[in-house]
């Protein structure tokens, strides 16, 4: 099976790969695994505190079409707001890799990262409304 | 709808995870002399394509049969699981401590892998094959209960663990090419 001009040029020059400080407040880890091939998938975002997507970084244990969908992905979300973000379909990650049936749960590892990775963020902010970790935000902003 | 016959039916075995692999050689070896082309040489066309499929059926079971990861997954989807399918996987909900722990292994091994430094690959390695058969074996306890929520995360984590012993053999090639 070949895979896309599209799927190479983000597997060979992958965007935004790395990582972000998971204690930072404004910073939403997604943890994603496919048990059907033992890939696992780690997208952050940065949002900032009126909830547009800063930065984002991967890393993809995967095939190809993994790297290449976590890779588009972070690509897409930067500057949007995590509503929109949320809005993003495996199936326009698929269609613009031109991913292959088989390879689509790789692009709905994607959707689902981007989506794990918001609600943490939102789980993080709730708990910080909630008063708990003051002294977390407080150590965030000095360092 | 005709019912396809299990590889376990096709030995007339019960369906269980536990199976006597010389006895199952046994059986295959038998039943094996009844398709062999030799046996058919009066056959017509039909008989001999009928044989023919037969054999092949017998074959696959075996190789499924023989191997009690293959045969724990098997079982597993002759309970309602196949967890080769994306739908299946994808609504089993591996553990989040779990998905950390694979993550942060993966690190470490890419990491051995870019300074090349296979003894530490294959420490790794010994540490997982390790959890691989403590996960089936607990998923073995599982499915002879029928529990099989249990059995599906366990089978989950060995396929995890499957998929980076294939990056070490990976590693391995790599520098045996080099």
């Amino acid at each position: 099976m070949a895979y896309s001009d599209k799927v190479i040029e983000h597997f060979e020059h992958s965007k935004n790969v790395g990582t972000l400080d998971k204690s930072d407040p404004n910073v939403g880890t997604g943890l994603v695994g496919a048990p059907a091939c033992g890939d696992v998938m780690r997208l952050q975002l940065k949002i900032s505190d009126d909830g547009v997507i800063q930065d984002a970084k991967f890393k993809t244990f995967g095939c190809g079409s993994a790297i290449a969908s976590s890779s588009l992905v972070t690509e897409w979300v930067k500057g949007k707001s995590m509503d929109d973000a949320m809005k993003i379909t495996n199936k326009e990650i698929a269609k613009e890799l031109s991913l292959p049936p088989v390879k689509i749960h790789c692009s709905v590892l994607a959707e689902d990262a981007i989506k794990a990775a918001i609600e943490d963020f939102r789980a993080k902010r709730a708990a910080r409304a909630a008063g708990a970790p003051a002294a977390a935000a407080t150590v965030a902003r000095e360092s | 709808m005709t019912h396809v016959a299990t590889h376990f039916e096709l030995f007339n075995l019960p369906l269980s995870v536990d199976l006597d692999v010389k006895a199952l050689d046994d059986l295959h070896r038998k039943l094996s002399l009844e398709t062999h082309p030799d046996r058919l040489t009066g056959a017509d066309a039909r008989e001999r394509r009928i044989a023919a499929e037969k054999s092949a059926s017998l074959n696959e079971a075996v190789k499924v049969l023989r191997d009690p990861v293959r045969r724990a997954f098997y079982v597993l989807e002759l309970k309602g699981v196949k967890l080769d399918t994306e739908h299946a996987a994808a609504a089993l909900k591996m553990p989040m401590e779990f998905l950390e722990e694979i993550m942060e292994r993966r690190e470490a091994l890419d990491g051995a892998r870019q300074a090349r430094e296979l003894s530490r690959a294959q420490s790794m390695a010994k540490e997982i094959a390790a959890l691989k058969s403590a996960s089936l074996s607990t998923a073995q306890t599982a499915l002879r209960a029928d529990d099989v929520p249990t059995a599906s995360i366990a089978l989950g984590k060995v396929r995890y663990y499957s998929r980076f012993l294939e990056e070490v053999e990976a590693f391995e090639e790599e520098l045996a090419a080099s």
